[in-house]
């Protein structure tokens, strides 16, 4: 199955880039949380045991010519459409909200697991018709993206839901949606706005929005986070204030700094230089992988990638500009860095796909 | 045909896609430079003000001592609680949980806040001074559960008046008002605790020292992490003061025992030192050493007695007989009459027409200078001020410190009157009317004075017509060692007749120590010299119109003194708000010399005094 020079393949300089990103996330991990009177947290030692299973899982995507993953994808989107249904029914409760199964000492998200799962779908589905999509190709594409979006938003995780758009819209897209429909998509979602924000929102996402506005409204409640995420990047400064001398982070004025706001605490303590690394890794990571998409063999395996890398990218470049204060707080991850198992496993094993693709590009 | 046209349409897509996430991260790469790099110095200071606070340490104020290094005034430890405002997330919250684990009034507590809510937020509002043990043991557990991370405990040193004596004279301390704020004086901030009466508010920026800081890390909930710097507090200056804390005692022990209001002010009659100071009612100082609660407040400011009044300073008093000196002085020294010279009491006289009584009902027959002042005849009195005139009176009394400021080292004294027809003239619009004059010769009719103004008066008359100035500093010490204060300069030189003046001390020898109405100062050995007097606080006719009153309509008792008599080293006055008669004045200055004089002579000092003041008027 696993052919001896399949492995010749595989794209070590995008597996190096990602390995350094987890790197980076362990370290920064570490620092932010540290306690002075109790020593280092156990949570690096977690992430580093999250990183070990992405590489199984990553290992087990890349066993499988990636076409056997988007013959089953019906399968494995059904699948994961009762886990998700599975969770708002029995799931684990924490911070208000039903996201996790848990299994034994660790909670698993299956909303991260339903990116990989979405992509398959639409790969397979766009993958299957020729020519650029009609308007019904689309309807049927937003629907199998829009069904798991509403179980995830409802559990309620609007954050994770949210980038399931991504891929619908970049596979779409790659499979010749006429720009013209691309507009009429946009301008719809321009005029649902503010219908959106009188019966949709809820009263604390539109105090996150009206305070990323004007984040002195509310100093001291929602645009606090977003002050400080300012403060902590901006008094970084060039070189940072140094590995586990961040006060902004360490002193805990930002919450979430293994998490959410971990790309802040990495900025405050390692500086602009730090953030261009950083910046560079990420970019380096997508332009390889769209190179993947370029090189795959068949259009399936393009979408593919595309459809993986799209909520990864949406994500990454959200996340980034909300640790530096520049977007709304939105309980959105930095994928390969910040804290959490579910989201390592699922985004490792969604680069297995993306090396599956590249790696397979001459069989058959 | 198709596939082609897909993969030509996925090329030239995706290649849109790298440009696009190219320019994406470049766009997030110049943000992130111009955060860290160009606005670098604005998010740096905002960071250091997020986890750097600094905690002011107060500066304890300055001792005060007494002549002989007693400690008067110290300090103790006491602790505050503040809410500061720039770490509150919710002040209603934090107002509402801190008047409950405080267990205090939270209207209260409101309007505290209130009072301060325009200064700016990153000064703490003080909520509680002095606070209990159990307050702060209760704040400090909530602020470690983050429950009250905007509440903070310090410690500050307070003032003590370990010896409840000389109230008046210390005065006390409280917060700097937003006038004094306002009025930029010494650079005070407010909160600040400030001298608001008594050598307290007189010496206060010599008193008040400088505060220091400790610049301290804190984390997201205001907890503290570690002190980065530390500026040490300056201790204010120490002062000490002329003060004798046992002539003091002496005095504040007689008036207890008497049981009248009034003052004393006891002084050196050579330098003007002051040896002993007290005005009755008084307060207790301590009460408002961390801040006075509003219930003592009102209780102070609301009794008919004014307590807060300092009566020795403050006081106008009508002076009665003790005033004759200054009529004998001003006939002697202008030549109208002689010591000898001698005039004949029936119990009365008639001038202008009018009837002047004498106290005396037979009459006293007939009198010199010296058995004048020795009897207070009143008759000889009016005599020989009618012969001398209102403008030599005016001219003498002013000269030996009545109708004067004494130029005290206190705030807010006051100016007693001599009249003169010039003043009425200006202030009544009136023309001086002779009989007048026969009044204010033995101390009524329009003259006042305060009972400090009479201790100069009698210390002028004891050192042979140097009117001193009286004064409470001796030395202060502002860190590197005692440094005596000088004197301050006498405001006058009266050119006193040694020869005539020695007549008026031998009548008032002769008070004490012979037939005189001062008898209860007499101390064998120690010639005492003085003079009693009683001034009537309402006249006769009003007596009988008042009827029975709840009023204290009884008369006032002053009696002042200096010892001895030909080589004085004690002058003063005792004055005892209807005290009934000037004798029972003479009590007090009995002690006050006898104590003073045993000290000085080491000799055991006398106990407390056993006396009771005759009320038979």
């Amino acid at each position: 199955m696993f052919e001896r020079r399949l492995y010749y393949h595989i794209d070590w300089a995008l597996l190096f880039a990602i390995f350094a990103l987890c790197a980076f996330g362990v370290a920064t991990i570490y620092s932010a949380t540290f306690d002075p009177t109790h020593g280092a947290s156990h949570r690096y030692v977690v992430q580093m045991y999250a990183v070990g299973l992405g590489v199984i899982a990553m290992m087990v995507m890349l066993t499988l010519d990636y076409r056997t993953f988007t013959d089953k994808s019906h399968l494995i989107y059904v699948a994961i459409l009762a886990v998700l249904i599975y969770v708002l029914l029995f799931g684990h409760e924490g911070k208000g909200a039903r996201r996790w199964i848990p299994l034994g000492g660790f909670n698993l998200q299956p909303s991260e697991f339903a990116k990989i799962a979405v992509a398959l779908v639409l790969a397979k589905f766009f993958g299957e018709n020729r020519g650029a999509p009609q308007w019904t190709d689309l309807a049927i594409g937003g629907v199998l993206t829009l069904i798991p979006l509403g179980l995830i938003a409802k559990e309620p995780d609007l954050g994770t839901a949210v980038t399931l758009l991504p891929i619908f819209l970049a596979i779409a897209y790659l499979a010749g949606m006429q720009m013209r429909i691309l507009g009429i998509l946009l301008l719809a979602s321009v005029l649902a706005a503010p219908i959106a924000w009188k019966f949709a929102l809820k009263d604390y996402q539109k105090s996150r929005i009206s305070t990323f506005i004007d984040p002195s409204l509310d100093a001291k409640g929602a645009g606090y986070q977003q002050i400080q995420a300012r403060i902590t990047v901006g008094s970084g400064g060039l070189t940072g204030k140094g590995f586990r001398q961040g006060t902004q982070g360490q002193l805990r004025f930002l919450p979430e700094v293994d998490n959410d706001f971990i790309f802040s605490v990495l900025a405050e303590e390692h500086g602009f230089a730090g953030v261009l690394v950083a910046l560079g890794l990420y970019l380096f990571v997508i332009l390889r992988a769209l190179e993947a998409a370029r090189l795959a063999k068949d259009r399936l395996g393009s979408y593919l990638v595309l459809g993986v890398l799209a909520s990864f990218t949406f994500q990454v470049v959200y996340n980034v500009t909300m640790s530096a204060g520049l977007a709304p707080v939105k309980g959105l991850t930095l994928p390969l860095m910040s804290y959490g198992g579910s989201s390592m496993i699922a985004t490792l094993a969604g680069f297995g796909l993306i090396l599956n693709v590249r790696m397979r590009r001459f069989t058959n | 045909m198709a596939i082609v046209e897909d993969r030509r349409r996925v090329t030239t897509r995706l290649t849109f896609l790298q440009y696009l996430i190219t320019v994406v991260f470049s766009v997030l790469a110049v943000s992130f430079w111009v955060l860290q790099v160009v606005q670098h110095a604005k998010f740096e200071e905002m960071a250091e003000n997020n986890h750097q606070r600094t905690l002011p340490l107060r500066a304890p104020r300055g001792l005060v001592l007494d002549r002989d290094g007693k400690v008067l005034v110290e300090n103790r430890q006491s602790y505050s609680i503040s809410i500061d405002r720039e770490r509150s997330k919710d002040l209603n919250r934090t107002i509402r949980l801190l008047a409950a684990v405080l267990g205090i009034d939270e209207a209260g507590v409101r309007t505290i806040v209130d009072r301060h809510r325009r200064e700016p937020t990153y000064r703490p509002i003080t909520i509680v001074q002095d606070a209990t043990l159990a307050q702060v043991a209760a704040v400090r557990a909530r602020r470690l559960d983050t429950e009250l991370p905007d509440v903070v405990v310090e410690q500050v040193p307070t003032r003590q008046y370990p010896e409840t004596k000389g109230a008046h004279l210390f005065g006390y301390v409280g917060e700097v008002s937003d006038a004094q704020v306002a009025a930029g004086d010494a650079g005070l901030k407010s909160g600040d605790i400030v001298g608001q009466s008594g050598i307290e508010k007189i010496y206060n920026a010599m008193l008040m020292g400088e505060d220091g800081a400790r610049r301290v890390v804190v984390n997201s909930v205001g907890r503290e992490i570690r002190t980065l710097e530390e500026d040490q507090p300056t201790e204010g200056h120490r002062l000490q003061l002329t003060i004798d804390i046992d002539v003091q005692g002496a005095i504040e022990d007689s008036f207890d025992v008497l049981g009248f209001n009034g003052a004393a002010v006891v002084l050196d009659p050579m330098s003007g030192d002051v040896l002993g100071f007290t005005s009755r009612p008084a307060y207790d100082p301590n009460a408002f050493a961390a801040g006075i609660d509003r219930v003592t407040w009102a209780s102070l400011t609301s009794d008919e007695d004014r307590p807060l009044n300092d009566r020795a300073i403050q006081g106008r008093y009508s002076p009665g007989s003790t005033f004759k000196m200054a009529v004998a002085t001003a006939a002697l020294q202008e030549g109208v009459i002689t010591p000898d010279f001698k005039v004949h009491c029936t119990g009365g006289a008639t001038f202008y027409g009018r009837p002047f009584k004498c106290w005396k009902k037979g009459g006293h027959g007939t009198v010199d200078l010296r058995h004048a002042i020795e009897q207070s005849c009143n008759v000889y009195f009016y005599t020989i001020g009618n012969m001398t005139g209102i403008d030599k009176i005016h001219k003498w009394a002013t000269l030996l410190g009545l109708g004067e400021k004494s130029g005290i080292d206190l705030p807010n004294e006051v100016q007693g009157l001599v009249p003169s027809p010039e003043w009425k003239q200006q202030y009544r619009k009136e023309k001086w009317y002779a009989g007048e004059t026969v009044s204010v010769s033995i101390g009524q009719g329009s003259v006042s004075v305060t009972p400090v103004s009479m201790a100069v008066y009698a210390a002028t008359l004891a050192n042979g017509g140097t009117r001193v100035t009286p004064h409470l500093l001796k030395a202060v010490d502002d860190g590197s060692g005692w440094k005596p204060v000088p004197p301050p300069p006498p405001r006058s030189k009266a050119p006193l007749d040694p020869v005539k003046l020695q007549a008026i001390r031998d009548g008032l020898w002769m008070v004490v120590n012979q037939a005189g109405t001062g008898h209860n100062a007499i101390l064998k050995g120690y010639d005492v010299s003085g003079k009693t007097g009683t001034a009537q606080v309402i006249s006769n006719q009003g007596k009988e119109r008042a009827g029975k009153t709840d009023k204290d309509l009884r008369d006032n008792g002053w009696f002042v003194f200096f010892a001895p008599r030909d080589n004085p080293q004690i002058a003063g006055v005792v004055f005892l708000e209807h005290g009934v008669h000037g004798s029972n004045a003479a009590l007090v200055a009995h002690h006050v010399l006898d104590t003073f004089f045993a000290k000085k002579e080491a000799r055991p000092m006398p106990p407390r005094p056993e006396f009771k003041a005759n009320l038979v008027p």
